[in-house]
């Protein structure tokens, strides 16, 4: 994920073009690796047991690396071991542009500094971000103006993003967060998060991707919106929600949900509307704080 | 095995979820494990009239789920049948919900998303062929 903030923010100061970062971006893809990989790689562990993990990942909140050890497969120094090995995404697309001959390594630590200074990223919450822990990006990169509750927000958040790069799209990316007083939803699903803390939450989309998105979550071949496309979205909502109420369960706030329901153009008032930019399209989540 | 003996041997399933997605999806997954006959309910009404009509062998249930919820539902069943096996499966499973779960009779708590594994050891625990 930070490889592409870092991307866009290299595209904003200038030093790339549109069609560049497009490129470098796509010539790294195949270059990433996972820590599984690494993992199997490395000896510590077969392809069942990342299978395994990248399973239990699917239910808690928690890293690869952190699972695996509490499953018995790796040990905290084989893990610091493979981290360190691990490629990290920003240098991959630096080395891609020095390599194409785009930037050099000059400018490319000139807009690494630029860029810790202009979000006060301190050396070790860079350390944090490069290595994409999604709570830390979320926490520099979100704000919610205004909010009582801005830290469970952005709580709310990260989880969402973990949540869409395990279940929707891998380069899920969050763009912005607006307050709007007034805003009309396209396709939107809805479900409210009540008691000490109370939430309206929706996945809100154009068409196209949300019969996308509901395609992806399903794992078939949706092509119209349909009540299968309205009850994957539905349901992929419903599923973060509980993930959610179940982490605020783990800090002693009970919450309750209720169904969830899919609506066409309703307009919606007083909301965070945070943006993601997908493979296939952008989607927002919006909240409404009761 | 013949058709006979699988008539004899078939257990009937009821899955009560609001999302036609997680009933499908449940069908299919529960499908791998053997051969079932399954009944469909979208809310908790509709699940305990279907269980007293049809008296499913196992009955897996939702929690947050229209008109009638999921624990109100478990609570009618058991009161209805008290031999009745109804697994919770839920994206909710908070310490609360566990709690509620079990003080209504539920016999077991599957959060989603499932792995295939936990579905066939209840299928294996609770449907035992032959019995």
């Amino acid at each position: 994920m930070f490889t592409q903030y870092f991307g866009n923010y290299l595209l904003n100061k200038g030093y790339l073009t549109p069609k560049q970062l497009h490129e470098g971006l796509e010539q790294i893809k195949d270059t990433r690796l996972k820590l599984g990989v690494l993992a199997v790689n490395a000896g510590y562990m077969t392809a069942e047991e990342t299978e395994k993990v990248n399973e239990a990942q699917k239910k808690h909140d928690k890293r690869f690396g952190e699972l695996a050890i509490e499953m018995g497969y790796l040990n905290e120094e084989q893990l610091e071991e493979l981290l360190s090995s691990q490629k990290l995404g920003h240098l991959l697309l630096s080395q891609v542009l020095v390599d194409k001959g785009i930037m050099t390594l000059q400018e490319f630590e000139k807009a690494i500094n630029e860029y810790k200074r202009d979000y006060s990223i301190s050396d070790e919450e860079f350390e944090a971000i490069q290595k994409d822990d999604i709570n830390e990006i979320v926490n520099k990169f979100t704000k919610f103006e205004g909010s009582k509750n801005e830290t469970i927000l952005k709580d709310y958040i990260a989880l969402f993003a973990k949540n869409l790069i395990r279940f929707i799209d891998r380069e899920a990316v969050i763009t912005e967060v607006t307050k709007l007083e007034d805003y009309e939803c396209q396709f939107a699903a809805l479900q409210d998060i009540k008691g000490e803390i109370s939430l309206a939450t929706y996945i809100e989309t154009d068409e196209d991707s949300f019969i996308k998105f509901a395609s992806k979550y399903a794992e078939e071949d949706l092509t119209s919106l349909n009540e299968m496309a309205e009850a994957s979205v539905g349901e992929f909502l419903n599923l973060h929600n509980g993930i959610f109420l179940v982490n605020i369960s783990n800090q002693g706030i009970e919450l309750k949900m209720t169904p969830q329901e899919v609506y066409r153009t309703i307009k919606v008032d007083n909301i965070y509307k945070v943006s993601f930019d997908l493979s296939f399209g952008k989607i927002n989540i919006l909240i409404k704080e009761g | 095995m013949g058709g006979f003996i699988m008539a004899k041997e078939t257990f009937k399933i009821l899955i009560c979820d609001d999302s036609i997605l997680v009933r499908k999806k449940l069908k299919e997954a529960l499908s791998l494990c053997s051969t079932f006959e399954f009944l469909e309910a979208g809310d908790g009404q509709t699940a305990v009239d279907i269980y007293k009509k049809e008296k499913p062998d196992l009955v897996f249930m939702d929690l947050v789920i229209p008109v009638k919820d999921g624990i109100t539902a478990v609570k009618e069943i058991k009161e209805f049948d008290d031999d009745a096996l109804v697994v919770i499966a839920s994206s909710s499973g908070t310490q609360e919900n566990l709690k509620k779960a079990i003080k209504a009779g539920a016999v077991e708590f599957i959060q989603k998303p499932w792995e295939q594994e936990q579905l066939e050891n209840v299928v294996k625990k609770f449907l035992k062929k032959g019995e």
